[in-house]
């Protein structure tokens, strides 16, 4: 099961369309199980969001074995500097983990147009589909149509696609399959 | 009458290996392990040393180094004699890691277009090129993987590569995986208008692999350098009598060869040999249609090459035996 938990306030509509795109993408049940208070002790001086920080001190939610938490946020976000510098964090999941992060602070606005909302949706469920693909131990993918794509890649399209392509999706069935529950 | 068997002691290989440790951080013999010793198994990830285990196998009292892979929690038990010759190896520095980054941002080289070779290349990296060894796989798939799709057993390999990556710079940075997925997409594909810090990259992995293997790579060359002189008189027939063989020839593992020359035709100048190379089937395949037509006219083309006067003396034979009949 995928559960949803938001630190942010959230559109019920967009809630809707992502449970249906993830249960779609892993065929497993998604809910929104609710709201949660955003940790303020994960937040740096610069007013960003320490990721690993922030998931470790999120308040818990109830939830069985091989159940997979995604949280939902709107704060920027930023992970450890590497040796060639600090890659745009949009997200961050625990890999082959049970616990997943992902910000719109990166996104294009939301809008009120149709056409911006569809965008906004698309792009969130897609984000939301990586990061639990690496809950499902996914790696990034080398097809920029595939949602295992990294988020940041310039072969990126603006409006990006949102399933996974036929290894990643047979990866992530085979991960299910494997779990315990 | 007496008769002599040679025997090759099964320990002559690893002892060669032992006298050329193919990079830094190999371990060379069972006494360098200690329980709680973290090490890179090749193609199984980073292990922890959990001590030696004795076991009765066929009669037999053997000795065994039990690792314990911290991705599962899986036993590996590695004989003590085969500890030097696996490529066991101690998890790679922060300083090492860097210098894959550093490679792994470089600019792209082309990829390897033979697929055999680049099978064969790819494991020998896995095996015994070390980190920097797994990261050439996975930069030499992604590179390749720009061009086109990779077939499925490379997109394994990719994908294995991959997680073997990740989980050693992981470990050697105490970093989530995910982050040190980041890193590597990071400098394998910045985002746009990002310009790395990028040093000079490592030399890459010399590989050593058995040298029967190179041989035999060598052997193939010779033999495309044969060709080649041969293709120089069927090039001109096939120019007369492409049209007919039509596409029949095409296997798959010819895909690769039929390529490399069209990608890297300019940076080589003895690439006009591969094209010869792939051309050598097709001829080879002449005679087949020319035995039921009078079409005989190349003929006088041949003895220029061995292979050629042997073809053309069977051709003229055959018809003599036809008209004794």
């Amino acid at each position: 099961m995928i559960r949803i938990v938001t630190l942010a306030p959230f559109d019920e509509g967009d809630l809707a369309f992502l449970t249906r795109t993830l249960y779609r993408s892993f065929g497993v049940g998604t809910e929104h199980v609710g709201d949660r208070p955003l940790p303020k002790g994960a937040e740096r001086p610069d007013g960003r969001f320490d990721a690993l920080k922030l998931l470790d001190e999120v308040p818990p939610v109830r939830a069985f074995a091989d159940d997979k938490v995604v949280y939902l946020t709107d704060v920027e976000l930023s992970i450890p500097e590497g040796p060639l510098g600090e890659p745009p964090a949009w997200g961050f999941a625990l890999q082959g983990g049970d616990r997943a992060l992902v910000s719109t602070y990166r996104f294009a606005p939301r809008g009120v147009s149709e056409a911006s909302i569809d965008v906004f949706r698309r792009r969130l469920a897609r984000e939301c589909t990586h990061f639990v693909g690496h809950l499902w131990d996914l790696h990034h993918c080398y097809d920029p149509r595939c949602a295992m794509h990294p988020s940041w890649s310039p072969s990126l399209s603006a409006n990006p696609e949102h399933d996974l392509d036929a290894f990643c999706r047979e990866k992530s069935e085979r991960r299910i399959r494997l779990a315990k529950t | 009458m007496v008769t002599v068997f040679l025997v090759r002691p099964s320990g002559k290989r690893e002892e060669k290996k032992e006298k050329d440790p193919a990079l830094e951080g190999n371990i060379a013999s069972a006494a360098e392990l200690q329980a709680g010793d973290r090490v890179v198994y090749p193609n199984q990830g980073v292990c922890r040393v959990a001590g030696l285990e004795q076991k009765d196998i066929a009669g037999q009292r053997l000795e065994f180094v039990k690792l314990t892979r911290e991705e599962d929690g899986a036993s590996v038990l590695v004989p003590l004699q085969k500890v030097p010759s696996i490529g066991l190896r101690r998890v790679a520095s922060a300083e090492h890691i860097e210098g894959v980054f550093h490679y792994l941002g470089a600019s792209y080289d082309d990829p390897e277009l033979d697929w055999k070779v680049r099978h064969r290349d790819n494991v020998e990296r896995l095996i015994a090129g070390g980190v920097l060894g797994v990261a050439e796989v996975v930069k030499g798939l992604h590179s390749l993987a720009r061009l086109r799709p990779l077939p499925a057993k490379e997109r394994e390999l990719y994908d294995s590569s991959r997680h073997l990556l990740v989980s050693e710079i992981s470990v050697s940075l105490g970093i989530p995986p995910s982050v040190a997925e980041d890193y590597v997409d990071y400098a394998l594909m910045p985002p746009a208008g990002v310009k790395l810090p990028l040093k000079p990259p490592p030399k890459p992995v010399e590989l050593k692999g058995p040298p029967w293997k190179r041989k035999k790579a060598a052997a193939e060359e010779e033999d495309d350098l044969g060709l080649s002189e041969l293709g120089l008189d069927l090039g001109a027939l096939e120019g007369e009598e492409a049209p007919e063989s039509g596409e029949s020839e095409a296997p798959e593992g010819a895909e690769g060869e039929r390529e490399a020359p069209a990608a890297e035709a300019p940076a080589k100048p003895e690439r006009p040999a591969k094209e010869k190379k792939a051309a050598a089937p097709r001829a080879k395949a002449h005679p087949k249609p020319s035995r039921k037509g009078p079409k005989r006219a190349p003929a006088p083309k041949r003895p220029h090459a061995r292979t050629g006067k042997a073809k053309a003396g069977k051709a003229a034979k055959k018809p003599a035996k036809g008209k004794k009949k």
